[in-house]
This record gives C-alpha cells, structure tokens and sequence, in this order.
C-alpha cells in the first residue's frame, strides 16, 4: 500500500510526502505495516478535528496538546508532543501553512479590559 | 431549573445530527460582558441538579467528534480569592489611578516555569501536557496582553515597557495574567477542541489557578503605584 491517501488533501498550500521513511519500531505484536496504517488512520482522524493550519497560530499549543490526546487515546500509547510533531511532518509541510483567517480577526480588534459584573457580587455561602 | 439546561443540550445534539449550524451569538463577541464561566456561575442556582458545564456545552462523552455545528464555552471557575484580587485589581487601576509597578517579579514566564516545576514534582515524568499547556498560556498571554488584558490608564505604561522584541510575559506578572484567564473561554472558544480533552484542559488549568491561589502572598502585589509623581505610595491594601 502506498502513501497515496495521504496525498488526498483540502488544505491549501500544502506538500505531502508519502510515509517513505521507515516507522520506528514498536513493542506490538501486529506486523508493522498493519501498525503504520492504523497510525496514519488515526492521525487523519484527528487533523479532522485539529486542522493542521491550525498549528501555525496562537491557539497552536492547545491544539497539539488535544492531537496528543487524541493518539494517546486512540492508540493507547504516550505520545510527546515532538512525537505528534515529527509525525505530522511526514504527511505535511508546516511551514508553509499560513495561520488561520480566522484567527487574525480575534486578535487584532483591541478593547479595554473589562471585568464581568460577576466578579463584583458578592457569594453566598 | 434543569428543563433550560437539558432542553438546550438535547437541541444542539439533534442539530448536530441534522448538521445544522447553530451560530446563535456566543461568547464570541467581544462585547464588555463576555459569556465567561462568570454569567455561567451568576445562574449557579438553576444550575445544582445538571453537571457543571458551561450552558451550551454537549452531552456526548467518549468519542470525539467535528463540533463545529456546536457552541462550547469551557468553563473557567476562578476561585474566590482569585476573584477579589481582581475586583481590587480594578479598584485600583480604575478608580485609584495607580498602576502596578513593572516590570514585575515574578513575571509570566518566572510563575509557569514555577508551576512546571511544582507538577513535576508531583508527577514525576509525564508533565509533556503540562508543558504544553503553558506554553499556550504564555503565548494567549503575549499575544493578548494588548488587545484585550489592560484598562485604559494602562496603555502609556504597556507602550514604555513592551517596545521591539520585548514579550509582555517578561514584564507583566500575576495581576494580569488572571486577567487573561477571565477572557480565557473566549479565546478557546475560537478551537475546536474534543469534549473529553476540553475537560482535561479544564481541570489543568483550575490546577493552575489553585496554585495561583495557593502562592498569592508570593504572587500578587498587595499594592499599586500612583501613576502621578506626587502620588507616592499605595494605600496599603492588605490581601
């Protein structure tokens, strides 16, 4: 099996390289293509929720920490944040991904502070 | 009042289904009156008999999925103390006319490292999320700093000290870095982020805040500086 689905892409802007590197090796019992194929599964799945262009940006930190998350519980194993990164790297060119849209409109409308109302009522025990 | 609560989470759940997209106003907005954890809590009474959620959180657990038909606000439950330093906070820079004296120490980036070591401490290897979650603190905080954490009497002070490659997370400290956690819901409100992960995010950074609470005599400065020469000191204000 080829590297081909992972050439099948929605983002902009992006290279993908096919998994020609050999994957490192596990403790499990399944062969190892078998095991590199639930891999790229899952972390297809996950970049449905996370969004790879969304690793460019501010919230970047929050969404490597949910694709963390998410591998760990999808395939029962501890996975470092390097680790998700170097993974995400074979499928995709981070760099050039530009930040979301998005995201330059939440940041850059300027307001003064205001603390809620909230804060200003007294709890009841 | 369970029916507001139950009712509202069994239509987002059907609207999901249907793929309906409900982009009714969320805390979205950057009106003065963020739909924060603050409202949320302002309702506490209606709110005994159903998990403590946000208002427009889902029911589905386990399986992550795309939410983005779905509003999520996490929820961000400032402890009381917290609170009050934030309620003298304003006293003093909005009706007092002082400012807290930079640069600060322990700043920012002096507070997380603080708080890394403390959990690493405790949990011996695996703080990798920990980390990760920090350093998105930091970079909420040096992004948003200017745009959304500082009053009005602010601004002159911010321009004279945060200048070139300087991060607001080397000058600022506590006092406005709670202030980022009263916008927080707000800015991960622009992430989608999955329900169960949402949760553990949730409870780090409650961890954070309690540690926060925990070392505030360390932490927070018990006062603030006139922004006037002849102001002098501070009145005094004992936490």
């Amino acid at each position: 099996m080829e590297g081909g689905r992972a050439k099948e892409e929605e983002h902009d802007g992006v290279s993908v390289h096919s998994p020609c590197k050999a994957p490192p090796s596990s403790a499990s019992s399944l062969p190892k293509e078998q095991h590199e194929v639930e891999l790229e599964l899952r972390l297809l799945e996950a970049l449905e929720i996370y969004p790879p262009v969304k690793l460019r940006g501010v919230h970047r930190h929050f969404v490597l920490y949910g694709l963390m998350e998410f591998l760990q519980k999808s395939l029962d194993r501890h996975f470092s944040p390097d680790e998700v990164l170097q993974l995400l790297d074979r499928f995709y060119n981070l760099e050039v991904l530009k930040p979301d849209d998005e995201e330059i409109d939440t940041l850059n409308h300027e307001e003064d502070f205001c603390l809620p109302q909230s804060y200003f009522v007294k709890e009841e025990p | 009042m369970k029916h507001t609560e139950e009712n509202v989470m069994k239509q987002q759940a059907l609207d999901r289904k249907l793929g309906v997209d409900r982009s009714s106003k969320s805390g979205r907005s950057s009106q003065s009156k963020p739909k924060s954890s603050a409202d949320v809590k302002a309702d506490k009474e209606d709110q005994k008999n159903t998990a403590p959620k946000g208002r427009k959180r889902k029911i589905d657990s386990g399986v992550e999925k795309d939410n983005s038909s779905v509003e999520k606000l996490v929820k961000i439950q400032v402890p009381s103390t917290l609170k009050k330093h934030l309620v003298d906070d304003w006293d003093f820079v909005t009706q007092q006319d002082k400012l807290v004296k930079l640069p600060r120490s322990p700043n920012v980036d002096d507070i997380l490292t603080k708080y890394l070591e403390y959990r690493s401490k405790k949990d011996g290897i695996m703080t990798d999320s920990v980390g990760e979650i920090l350093k998105g603190i930091r970079c909420y905080f040096d992004k948003a700093l200017p745009v959304m954490l500082l009053y009005k009497n602010e601004r002159q002070q911010y321009h004279k000290f945060v200048h070139d490659d300087v991060s607001p997370s080397t000058i600022y400290g506590a006092e406005h870095l709670l202030r980022l956690f009263v916008k927080f819901p707000e800015l991960l409100a622009y992430v989608n982020i999955g329900e169960e992960t949402l949760t553990r995010l949730q409870q780090k950074l409650m961890d954070f805040l309690n540690f926060l609470q925990k070392n505030q005599s360390t932490l927070f400065l018990s006062a603030y500086e006139g922004s006037r020469v002849s102001e002098g000191k501070g009145k005094g204000n004992d936490e």
